[in-house]
């Protein structure tokens, strides 16, 4: 019976170091001909298993009138740790994207 | 005004993560919508000038940034005013009336300084043109790649600068329009651009390729060819030994012959794991030109073998594993790269710009890179790889080729030269080997150079001597555009004081 416990532990441990490694990776998102600024990012916490979200700060990005080119989403190793350890009830993500410069059409010099 | 200024004083860090301004105040530099682009860039220019002047008064250095893609941190300085400029990006047709007698405008366009590469890679190719190489990924601004001297492996070709043939350069005290002396655009042309004519070969070799230290550049003419097709060959293959001996002397087809297609390439780069480089399979890629037909089967830019960003993926596990480096970066170059098109899948087709792509951020990547003449590079190669793999380097090495490039501060100044790059995961072990790697050349007295862009640890003594006449014809130059010293000064930052650029 002693060695169906330890399997057990051994699965569930796997489990989780699987959704801590799943945790850190990247979605991107972008769009097909991307003319990008700088990344801007910000910290976003869903709260309750996803029934609030809070972000750190406002959603502002200065240059953001030809729209965005690409968005990511992830979690750094701090992020998905904290998520873990509080069983998800906290779950920190990061949203990076990048605004896009414009395009015109060509011109007469 | 085509200047706004952004936010308030605060950080700004460069693409790689590698440098931070401090106390910056940022600007950007923004088109405007004049009808034709020599009333934009007169606009503009003045704005630009007016800055300067300002960022002087206020005792603030200033730097203009690309697409911040340099890892050397010469897009870096703290305390100063940073100008962005990649909203500064529109491009013009160049008129037969523009240009002097004599000059053929019809591959000739007005691009501002700001615009990318793909941008205008776009742009030509809308008019059924080209450039005729370009770096490994398009992102950068054209101001951006040709003041690091970027450039990418045709073999015949030289740096992205070379397809620069005049441009506006703002400094505090004028608008110059830098051209060869033969000249390029016709007086009124240049009257209509706000700026003063300074029509010389020095002058104009020297802003080629400025490394952001001889004012702001606001707009480049841009040359190029008739657009033309490529078909990329790419695989996986164990090189020879003996290979590198055809590749040293410039006999690309027998390489071609013998891991792609019996004809001649245009394009070659070989990317190996310095963990035993000939034991190993090597990463191939080969692109054969062929002129331009409208009805080639259309291919995404990964069907094209564009980037190979999965490398930079295993960053982390490089560094926490030692033990298993060399494994894992064969791991990581089949995963990142078998999916080219080998030479017995159906053939496919793309425009030069087709086949690159603009980089998105997976990981902080080291990138730095040695560029030797090439006939030296069957008695190198091995003992970098070796030097490299034993310190602990963790990255791929790429092997490049290019002719000698124009701009008197080209590091392709070989007559034929072969680049050598460690693209890939950055961390402190992979910079020190890359240090050993230059110590040991030294060592060896064998004659290289080093990117500008790229995190290559240069310095101003090194500089001068590997630049010599070069180097001296390059200050002579930027003493006529900047004569006056605080103004060399407004230009300085930590880096380029350094490099003996900007003092
Ligand atoms: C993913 C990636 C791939 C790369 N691939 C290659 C490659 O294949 N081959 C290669 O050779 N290099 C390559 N590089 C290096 C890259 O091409 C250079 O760093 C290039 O200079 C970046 O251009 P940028 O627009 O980002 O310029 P920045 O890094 O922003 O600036 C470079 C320098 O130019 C100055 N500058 C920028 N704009 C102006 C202006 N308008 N007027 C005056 N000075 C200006 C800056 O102040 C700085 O000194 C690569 C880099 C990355 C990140």
């Amino acid at each position: 019976m002693m060695w169906v416990g330890w399997a057990l532990a051994a699965l569930l441990f796997l489990v989780l170091f699987g959704q801590y490694l799943a945790g850190q990776a990247d979605i991107f998102v972008s769009i097909a001909n991307p003319r990008p600024l700088d990344e801007e990012s910000m910290v976003v916490v869903l709260k309750g298993w996803g029934f609030a979200a809070h972000a750190a700060q406002p959603f502002v990005t200065p240059e953001s009138d030809h729209g965005l080119c690409d968005v990511r989403v992830f979690a750094t190793r701090r992020q998905t740790l904290v998520s873990l350890a509080s069983f998800g009830f906290l779950r920190p993500v990061t949203v990076a994207w990048r605004a896009h410069a414009g395009v015109f059409p060509l011109g007469d010099a | 005004m085509p200047i706004v200024r952004l936010g308030s004083e605060g950080c700004w860090t460069n693409y790689h993560g590698t440098g931070t301004c401090e106390a910056a105040t940022r600007f950007a530099l923004r088109s405007g919508d004049a009808e034709r682009g020599r009333d934009e860039i007169a606009i503009a220019a003045g704005s630009v000038q007016d800055w300067l002047g300002d960022a002087a008064a206020a005792q603030r250095r200033v730097r203009p940034l690309g697409a911040g893609w340099s890892p050397s941190n010469i897009n870096v300085a703290s305390q100063c005013w940073l100008l962005h400029t990649r909203r500064f990006n529109r491009c013009f047709g160049i008129d037969a009336a523009d240009v002097r007698p004599g000059v053929d405008a019809s591959g000739l366009m007005l691009v501002e300084a700001g615009a990318l590469v793909d941008e205008v890679s776009d742009k030509l190719e809308q008019q059924g043109r080209s450039l005729w190489t370009s770096g490994a990924g398009n992102g950068q601004t054209f101001a951006g790649a040709a003041a690091t001297g970027t450039h990418g492996s045709m073999i015949a070709s030289g740096g992205i600068q070379d397809h620069v043939r005049a441009l506006q350069i703002v400094t505090p005290a004028g608008v110059h329009w830098v051209e060869p002396a033969a000249g390029v655009m016709n007086d009124a042309f240049i009257a209509g651009t706000g700026s003063t004519l300074l029509r010389d070969d020095d002058v104009f070799a020297a802003a080629q390729l400025p490394v952001g230290a001889l004012g702001i550049v606001t707009a480049l003419v841009v040359d190029s060819v008739p657009k033309f097709l490529v078909r990329p060959i790419q695989n996986l293959r164990k090189v020879n030994r003996a290979a590198l001996g055809w590749l040293a002397t410039g006999d690309f087809r027998r390489f071609s012959a013998a891991y792609a297609l019996d004809r001649d390439p245009d394009f070659v780069q070989m990317i190996v794991n310095p963990y035993k480089p000939f034991k190993r399979p090597a990463m191939l890629r080969f692109l054969y030109r062929e002129p331009w037909r409208d009805d080639y089967p259309r291919a995404t830019p990964g069907q094209l073998g564009a980037g190979y960003d999965a490398l930079s993926l295993l960053g982390r596990l490089l560094d926490d594993y030692p033990w298993a480096r060399g494994a894992l970066l064969q791991f990581a170059m089949k995963l990142g790269y078998a999916s080219g098109p080998d030479v017995d899948a159906p053939a496919v087709y793309g425009s030069w710009g087709e086949g690159l792509d603009t980089h998105r951020p997976l990981a902080d990547l080291f990138n730095a890179s040695v560029t030797i003449d090439r006939a030296d590079l069957a008695r190198v190669f091995e003992l970098i790889c070796g030097v490299y793999a034993r310190h602990g380097g963790s990255t791929v090495v790429t092997l490049r080729f290019m002719s000698r490039a124009q701009g008197l501060l080209a590091p392709a100044r070989f007559p034929h030269n072969a680049v050598i790059d460690f693209d890939g995961p950055r961390s402190e072990r992979t910079a020190a080997a890359y240090a050993r790697v230059v110590e040991r050349l030294d060592a060896e007295g064998i004659a290289f150079t080093r990117h500008w862009a790229k995190s290559c640890n240069l310095d101003g003594a090194r500089v001068a001597t590997d630049y010599g006449e070069d180097f001296r014809r390059w200050r002579a130059a930027r003493d006529r555009l900047l004569p006056d010293p605080a103004h060399r000064a407004l230009f300085g930052s930590e880096v380029l004081d350094g490099l003996g650029l900007t003092c």
